[in-house]
């Protein structure tokens, strides 16, 4: 009696497992031969000498050793991310912060609108930002140029982006202005998690509103910091639509970059390798500049990893 | 009390300042686009010209519909599958238990760190021998198949969807995939809703992977084609910016129409950190 019920739960297990499988099973397929397949193939041919047509030739690992030890652009691409990201971080995680505790007061009005207003920047593409930006900050016809003038602050236009130092400004000034609402809607979303009780506790305690932030708030939100931190740097490495916009508009046969390729990112590298067309496109190596920024990035999300793990011990 | 009320005024002060700064640029855009180029260089104005429908007219002599054409048809299919493979895998991993449910899970979340730069050169190879390269198809299968988009809808699956509705539809003899397309479907609307307009939003502002798949200007979306009016309107700024207009426009529709489903789904990708 007891078996013959056991069976058909048994075999309704097994169909119901079955089932299972086949629902997860056709994304794995698709993932495989648009994803994966791609990944593993620009792996084979990190390690030839490829155009892209003629014959491939394999070249072993000559492909990585040049790229960390002979290859002047792309730690130059790394280390000008990094410039820039630790120009625009900081910014956006403080004002961020600061920001979303303005708008977690419940006596503010209009919240919605400041927040979906402060967003916008963020929903546009990219490539649209760069086309914008470098329309305002033309050096002749720009209007940020225009309103420096008019107020007076500078007798001439500055050539924004014509000048090393002054072009990495002008994305950091972008990625600022592009990033703030984002940061802002996600430090919200942490502020609600906190308990009313315990900001309230500490206002009876007498703790001042920097106190509070200091001690409870900046505290408690430490997980939001660290994501918007790790996923912030890991966006800031992919960086590539709009610096290619801020500077090749218009200007045919210049070179990848910017002014002295002070603004030339990893992926900006990447394309023009492959499919940039000003010299002979070299697939092998492209995909070898793929893994040496992959290499990073997971190095970001090892740290990230090791932190949030010794967070859970603690 | 009086304190307190002047320290809410500073912070509408603020908070309206940054307003300003984040909507000024596209304010500056739309202003721009209704002026002439040899205005332009002129002087600032802050109030519109009258040049606009000049403007307008030259861009769309010059094309600029069909790039809308081609980014809603790419953004939509792709969108549209890609949400629907999304909560069918979801819906797996959700609700069955299967050997291989965790390590599966566990690839996923693996994956999604992956940056979609790391197989590009690969993939336009690949696209290459299916004869693909230089179609609009070859732009949406790669986005269709989406990490996050699978974590979104296991996550959401897991925590709206009851067990006892499934089990008792399955009592009443419905199919499995009945189920998911006449009971669960419905249950995930919200979770669907969020899906869509980020993945809208990604697929419409792609950039890096059209432009090394299209070569064929027919075939742009309208990132490609805001990214090359330097080349067809060099001299033109006001037709430049009045394309980026347009550009831009629908987007930023799209978002204050679905705002709140939005944040929402940026939000709860603090759940994955």
């Amino acid at each position: 009696m007891k078996n013959a019920l056991k069976a058909p739960r048994r075999t309704m297990e097994k169909k119901l497992s079955l089932a299972g499988l086949l629902f997860v099973i056709p994304f794995f397929i698709w993932y495989g031969v648009f994803q994966l397949f791609p990944i593993l193939y620009s792996f084979y041919l990190s390690f030839f000498q490829w155009d892209g047509i003629g014959v491939k030739e394999y070249i072993g690992i000559q492909n990585y050793i040049k790229l960390f030890t002979k290859d002047p652009y792309f730690f130059k691409s790394i280390g000008n991310t990094v410039l820039i990201m630790v120009g625009y971080l900081p910014i956006t995680l403080i004002l961020g912060l600061l920001l979303a505790i303005l708008l977690f007061e419940p006596r503010i009005r209009g919240k919605r609108f400041f927040q979906t207003t402060q967003f916008l920047p963020y929903i546009v593409a990219p490539v649209a930002c760069g086309l914008l930006f470098m329309l305002l900050f033309d050096w002749g016809t720009g209007t940020i140029n225009q309103i420096l003038i008019a107020l007076g602050l500078i007798e001439e236009g500055i050539n924004w982006l014509g000048n090393p130092t002054m072009a990495r400004i002008v994305l950091v000034i972008m990625q600022c202005w592009r990033q703030l609402g984002y940061v802002v809607t996600i430090y919200l979303a942490g502020l609600t998690g906190i308990s009313p009780e315990l900001l309230e506790a500490a206002e009876i305690d007498g703790a001042g509103k920097f106190q509070k932030i200091r001690y409870i708030i900046v505290p408690l939100l430490k997980n939001t910091t660290l994501f918007l931190t790790v996923t912030g740097i890991i966006d800031g490495f992919q960086m590539f639509d709009a610096p290619k916009m801020l500077f090749t508009t218009g200007q045919v046969g210049a070179h990848a970059g910017g002014p002295q390729r002070s603004c030339l990112t990893p992926v900006w590298y990447l394309y023009d390798t492959a499919f940039g067309g000003n010299s002979a496109s070299n697939m092998g190596y492209a995909s070898v500049i793929a893994y040496g920024l992959f290499l990073f990035i997971l190095i970001v999300s090892i740290i990230n990893y090791k932190i949030s793990a010794r967070k859970g011990e603690d | 009390m009086v304190k307190k009320r002047i320290n809410i005024c500073i912070s509408l002060f603020i908070l309206l300042a940054v307003t300003i700064i984040a909507i000024f640029p596209f304010y500056m855009m739309l202003i721009m686009s209704t002026y002439k180029t040899s205005e332009l260089s002129k002087a600032i104005s802050m109030l519109p010209g009258n040049y606009f429908f000049e403007n307008l007219r030259r861009i769309i002599s010059g094309g600029f519909l069909n790039y809308y054409g081609n980014s809603v048809y790419i953004s939509v299919v792709t969108t549209v599958l890609c949400v629907f493979m999304s909560a069918l895998t979801g819906y797996g991993f959700a609700k069955f238990k299967f050997r291989l449910n965790k390590p599966l899970m566990m690839v996923i979340v693996g994956c999604m760190m992956i940056p979609m730069q790391l197989g590009l050169v690969g993939y336009v190879i690949e696209m290459r021998a299916f004869h693909l390269v230089n179609t609009r198809e070859a732009v949406m299968v790669m986005s269709v198949a989406n990490c996050f988009g699978v974590f979104w809808m296991t996550q959401f699956i897991r925590s709206t969807v009851p067990d006892s509705v499934i089990e008792s539809a399955r009592l009443d003899g419905c199919s499995e995939l009945g189920i998911f397309f006449k009971i669960i479907l419905a249950y995930i609307r919200p979770g669907i809703a969020t899906l869509v307009i980020l993945q809208f939003m990604w697929n419409w502002n792609s950039y890096l992977l059209p432009l090394v798949i299209l070569n064929d200007a027919s075939l742009y979306p309208i990132t490609l084609g805001i990214a090359t009016l330097g080349n067809r309107y060099s001299a033109d700024y006001a037709a430049q910016i009045c394309a980026l207009a347009l550009g831009t426009m629908p987007i930023i529709v799209v978002f204050i129409a679905g705002s709140k489903y939005f944040i929402q789904g940026l939000t709860a990708g603090d759940v994955k950190g």
